[in-house]
């Protein structure tokens, strides 16, 4: 595959989207759980880390935003704003993900969980600052977004902007070393790479795009819910990553339009889709492990041969 | 014995797993461009100790010293940097990426700063490509290379146990049973490839197989029970009768593997 053919894939879909939903919101909501999955992805798929946390991230970023734009009574331009909810995944990662990593498998499993939930609690208990059960209301958007379709345009740019970044530090040597401790933490730390320095990094990257998310999630609703600081939303995001597959970015991408957007059909149908939901990652969990793009890449090599066959590993060594 | 010979030396060593004594004050000398063997019975210490001197793991007492350094409390990431390299008894790789991009990733290993770049891929200059080649040649898989690892025959992902090591051009390499689980013609190879090391490289290597080691070393060392019963040139040890009341006779000079 060409090097830029991933990020052409996620243009595509940027410029598809407007063209088959009639919600620009919708459309807004498929990129911004996008972002969330690909902070996921690049944990999970590059790296090897399973991280419950990501709801952290996102709910920093959805109050980061809100706080600094109803309540700091300081004039403050919406990309300042934005930027302080990156930096605010960003640290909050670093500081999970410095604990967290001390250990591995399933305890570090736990400490994720355990933040995430700590996290909910702080959040619900500090309702000075972030609303508490009411969350944070009123969240503006400058005048030039005031559509939905113009704003789904800003996140569209911000999208791909995030995107192209992430399909930089996945192909780079920095990108390339996660991919060696994913595959064999022994061997990685026996080769010269001190784990934690690695993994801390591919956290902060992960956070950042995550508090991005968040948000531009604030932003689309109008309100810093409770919810996006709930362990709810980490587990939606890991099942977003998973179900679109791990270890290509786009994977995310194709993994969010399938979440959203049947998300957004089944809930009209029935109210209990989430068992669909469910019935859908064991589906997934059994029997493709490789996700809907492990399904795409099966497909593009029974139509166009065994050419591209040894797929994503040779293609990265152009 | 002078500091310019003397690479690696252990002083009194000891590790206890809870109660269980592993190493009890093992002294250890590993001369420069030597092939050094540690061998024993099954449950001697020989793993133990070798995991204590490329950092896998903390000693309870005792030091090692690298080139007259302390490096006793390094972890072995950062042993690496000094110039020991290390091969993994159980098959180690990374298997999901080529032979090519494991030896990569292996020789930028030395410099792991450099990996921290998010922006450059490892093209060019920063492919390590020369180091690779040289490593590739040696280990006999530059036909392989671009192979995923994972595809690669028990025998040719031995040889690339061994490489990885290499390719970190190390002072010090050191063999955790090169030759384990590989059928007889690999065998001969990888006695060669060992052999060849002497010249550019230090080697301390724990084996099994007696033929090989006694072909090969220049000094072996042999444990029992966490402590060192013996140590000297092949044929002494092979005579020696401590020793061989220790392997109960035949396995020392019977030459089986």
């Amino acid at each position: 595959m060409p090097k830029n053919f991933t990020f052409l894939l996620a243009l595509a879909v940027v410029l598809g989207l407007p063209l088959v939903l009639r919600s620009g919101s919708l459309a807004s909501e498929v990129l911004i759980y996008a972002l969330a999955a690909l902070g996921c992805n690049l944990l999970l798929g590059y790296t090897g880390l399973l991280s419950f946390g990501q709801g952290i991230f996102f709910g920093l970023g959805s109050y980061t935003i809100a706080i600094l734009l109803t309540r700091a009574h300081l004039p403050m331009p919406m990309p300042l704003a934005l930027a302080a909810a990156v930096a605010m995944g960003a640290l909050a990662a670093a500081l999970v993900g410095w604990i967290a990593i001390r250990q591995r498998g399933t305890y570090f499993v736990m400490l994720t969980l355990a933040f995430a939930q700590m996290f909910y609690f702080v959040a619900y208990t500090a309702s000075g600052l972030t609303g508490g059960d009411n969350g944070l209301l009123d969240v503006p958007r400058p005048a030039f977004m005031d559509t939905p379709w113009r704003y789904y345009a800003f996140v569209a740019a911000m999208f791909l902007i995030a995107f192209a970044l992430l399909l930089r530090v996945t192909q780079s040597i920095f990108g390339r070393t996660l991919l060696a401790i994913r595959d064999n933490e022994d061997r990685a730390a026996a080769a010269g790479y001190d784990l934690k320095t690695f993994k801390l990094l591919a956290f902060v990257i992960s956070g950042a795009v995550t508090g991005l998310a968040g948000g531009l999630h604030a932003m689309m609703t109008g309100i810093a819910p409770l919810s996006n600081a709930e362990y709810h939303t980490s587990e939606t995001i890991l099942v977003i990553t998973v179900i679109g597959g791990t270890g290509n970015l786009f994977a995310s991408v194709l993994g969010s339009a399938f979440y959203v957007l049947l998300a957004d059909w089944l809930s009209t149908l029935w109210p209990r889709w989430l068992l669909l939901l469910g019935l859908l990652l064991i589906g997934v969990s059994i029997g493709m492990q490789r996700g809907l793009w492990g399904l795409v890449e099966g497909a593009w090599r029974r139509v166009f041969g065994a050419a591209s066959a040894g797929g994503q590993i040779e293609g990265e060594q152009g | 014995m002078t500091q310019q010979t003397v690479l690696i030396e252990a002083r009194g060593l000891t590790k206890h797993y809870g109660k269980f004594a592993a190493l009890t004050k093992v002294d250890l000398r590993i001369r420069r461009h030597t092939v050094h063997s540690v061998i024993g019975p099954n449950g001697a210490g020989k793993t133990t100790l070798f995991h204590m001197l490329t950092g896998t793991g903390t000693s309870t007492h005792g030091s090692i010293l690298f080139e007259g350094q302390d490096v006793t409390r390094e972890p072995d990431h950062r042993r690496v940097q000094r110039g020991m390299a290390r091969s993994f008894q159980v098959t180690s790789l990374f298997a999901s990426l080529s032979v090519r991009e494991n030896l990569r990733v292996a020789a930028q290993g030395v410099t792991p700063r450099q990996a921290l770049n998010c922006w450059r891929a490892p093209v060019g200059q920063r492919a390590c490509a020369a180091i690779v080649d040289e490593v590739l040649a040696r280990i006999g898989l530059q036909r392989l290379a671009n192979r995923l690892v994972g595809a690669l025959s028990h025998g040719q992902q031995r040889r690339l146990e061994v490489g990885m090591a290499l390719a970190a051009r190390p002072k010090a390499i050191f063999l955790d049973e090169p030759t384990s689980g590989m059928g007889i013609d690999d065998l001969d190879s990888m006695k060669h490839l060992i052999r060849g090391l002497r010249d550019a490289h230090t080697v301390v290597l724990i084996e099994h197989n007696m033929n090989i080691v006694m072909d090969i070393s220049d000094t072996v060392t042999v444990m029992q029970l966490g402590r060192v019963l013996a140590e000297g040139l092949p044929g002494d040890i092979r005579a020696d009768a401590r020793v061989r009341s220790a392997y109960l006779g035949n396995m020392i000079t019977g030459g089986q593997a």
